[in-house]
């Protein structure tokens, strides 16, 4: 995305940070009010970027607008409102970053350092978690930013982030719809009332993970302390080194987190932040847990099983075209999960990445094929879609092969290409 | 590894291939949205062995094919169809090979052509020309799904993508149509996992058909 390229470029110098004792010689005052200043001008710089994202989100979710149907001029203005302000934070942040250049806060030396003001400011911090502006978390406990400033942007943040990844909930769009799904799906509700008992027993990452190896046979499942995944990551074999494939195939990484019966032991279960879900010669499913041990998914991406490289994570994309797409239809999906019940949501996104398994043989539910023509991208892509409203992990635990468990299940059972797809499916 | 079928064009009775087919082909993979990249090229050779005396020859088999493929700039492959051997061997060994003596080069054949990138397809459009002449032999195809290595999990893709293409072709009206044959890979030894050595075995496959199909041609003449 275009705005974000210059956040990222901005953010990189922001984070060479300031030189706790600029030269005097360079401006006439003294030592501790140039650093008050430079806070005060990293405190203005973090709101303007703050500002920016939220920018780019708008000027998103006037694209998201302009895209439905019976749509007037109003998108068109909130694209050109949107687009004057991001330039005006864009031009405001670029003088910033030049005041703070004449100060003698960021300078070229400075910039070729990661490690400043004794900070670790990677992106993935030392506790573990991937973060995007990970020198903010800092900023903001010490810069000039007030807590009511803080809470505004948090706030407007979350509200644009709910009215994008949540359009059930908000009222005025989309009422009909989710009236009419609800008629619809009386049946399968009643299902999951009668099972929420049951799906709270999984607590714990061991109980949620026994449960689906338990249930999906063919899948492998690894779990992984932070940085012991990316140290895997970037040992596993790319398609391209075709000679150390046949090796790495009999020899299954054993870290030492990983999972089976009887060989967990407690300490090790606190520092699991990364699940790796492998279906052989199909795909490799990465999930991140947001804090280490909780059950809690935070991010998740979807790979080839041939791909290698440190940008196998769980905030990473893949190189391939389909795995690229699942992935963003991931993310919503895990936002959906989370939204509905977070207790739950670990246990809906494993089984709901499970139904992946069928990806390169399920057709879609609409069009009957398995490749069809995107005419948005102009690739031919099988069915990336699976739907995850009104998913129940529970409905594929049933051991009831017959015929009526599947008219039941059917629902979850199904496969849509990205032109196929539509929200009342 | 990445999954390769390997098609050939297959010219209807009475009709041979010409290079006319051949530009109609490539629109035919423009017209899918394919994006051209560049240019490819493969080499194959037809080995005899160097007797002594010609009735010796007889005892060595007849089908001992050579191949140098694009993806595998260091590596040659060896093939001997009747006896289902495939082995994959250091490139160097042509100098080996040219230094014994044993087997010399009966005909060789290049695959001549360009790579267009379709999404997570690539596909490559080849004539197959002998060496130091123009003349058309053939049209080769390849198609490969980039994401996938197993040959038994991708073959719905693949053979969907075959629909796909072949109703493409057929607007067109070609005299002829692309065929797929799949090898038995298990009785060259290799197994569900996707290299090389497989697009050789599919290559030679390739080539016995033209082959057959080149002297059907003669035959029906004379």
């Amino acid at each position: 995305m275009r705005p974000q390229q210059p956040q990222h470029q901005q953010q990189r110098q922001l984070e060479a940070a300031p030189n706790a004792n600029p030269d005097p010689a360079q401006s006439g005052e003294a030592p501790p009010k140039q650093v008050a200043l430079a806070m005060d001008r990293l405190g203005d710089a973090a709101r303007l970027i703050a500002d920016i994202r939220l920018g780019a989100d708008r000027l998103l979710e006037a694209l998201f607008v302009a895209a439905q149907p019976h749509q007037s001029t109003k998108p068109l203005h909130l694209f050109r409102k949107e687009d004057a302000s991001m330039r005006q934070h864009l031009q405001d942040l670029r003088s910033v970053g030049r005041q703070l250049e004449e100060s003698g806060v960021l300078n070229e030396s400075l910039r070729s350092r990661s490690n400043s003001w004794g900070l670790h400011m990677p992106l993935v911090c030392p506790d573990g978690a991937v973060v995007a502006y990970a020198w903010k978390r800092q900023l903001a406990g010490q810069a000039g930013a007030s807590a009511v400033d803080r809470t505004r942007l948090a706030l407007k943040a979350f509200t644009d982030q709910k009215r994008r990844f949540f359009p059930h909930l908000d009222d005025g769009l989309d009422g009909q719809s989710t009236e009419s799904a609800l008629k619809k799906h009386c049946g399968p509700q009643v299902l999951m009332g009668n099972h929420q008992e049951e799906l709270s027993d999984y607590k714990t990452i061991s109980d949620v993970l026994l449960h689906l190896e338990k249930e999906v046979p063919t899948l492998k499942v690894f779990t992984y302390e932070r940085l012991d995944w990316l140290k895997r990551a970037s040992s596993l074999p790319s398609s391209a080194n075709e000679t150390s494939i046949g090796t790495s195939k009999e020899h299954n990484f054993h870290s030492s987190n990983k999972l089976r019966p009887g060989s967990l032991s407690p300490v090790a279960t606190e520092k699991i932040s990364v699940i790796e879900l492998l279906f052989p010669s199909i795909f490799r499913a990465i999930v991140s847990l947001h804090p280490a041990g909780s059950i809690d998914p935070d991010s998740v991406a979807f790979f080839s099983p041939d791909e290698g490289g440190s940008y196998i994570h769980s905030r990473g994309f893949s190189v391939y075209h389909v795995f690229r797409r699942i992935t963003e239809h991931a993310a919503m999906a895990l936002q959906y999960f989370l939204g509905s019940r977070a207790e739950t949501a670990l246990h809906s996104l494993l089984h709901w990445i499970c139904s992946y398994q069928t990806l390169f043989t399920k057709v879609c539910s609409k069009c009957g094929r398995l490749l069809l023509m995107d005419r948005k991208s102009a690739l031919l892509l099988p069915p990336v879609y699976r739907p995850y409203r009104q998913f129940s992990a529970l409905k594929i635990s049933s051991t009831q092969p017959n015929s009526s468990a599947k008219d039941t299940s059917s629902d979850l059972a199904q496969a849509y290409h990205v032109g196929c797809f539509s929200e009342e499916a | 590894m990445t999954l390769k079928w390997v098609l050939h064009w297959q010219p209807n009775a009475g009709s041979t291939v010409n290079s006319q087919i051949l530009s109609e082909v490539s629109q035919c993979v423009e017209s899918i949205n394919g994006v051209k990249e560049g240019r490819w090229r493969a080499t194959l050779t037809f080995y005899k062995p160097h007797t002594r005396e010609q009735s010796m020859a007889v005892d060595f088999p007849r089908d001992f094919l050579g191949i140098s493929l694009p993806e595998q700039p260091n590596k040659y492959y060896f093939i001997i169809r009747g006896q289902r051997i495939v082995l994959e061997a250091d490139s160097s060994i042509q100098t080996l090979m040219e230094k014994l003596q044993s087997y010399k080069t009966r005909v060789a054949l290049h695959f001549d052509g360009f790579q267009y990138q379709l999404g997570d397809f690539q596909l490559r459009v080849g004539k197959v020309v002998p060496t130091h002449s123009e003349n058309l032999r053939g049209i080769v195809m390849e198609v490969e799904y980039v994401p996938i290595s197993s040959v038994e999990k991708a073959r719905q893709i693949m053979e969907e993508f075959l629909d796909i293409w072949q109703e493409a072709v057929s607007k067109r009206s070609l005299p002829g149509h692309f065929m797929h044959m799949e090898p038995n890979f298990a009785e060259y030894g290799l197994t569900d996992h996707y290299t090389s050595q497989h697009t050789a075995v599919q290559y030679a496959t390739v080539m016995a058909q033209l082959i057959a199909t080149v002297q059907a041609v003669q035959s029906v003449r004379n």
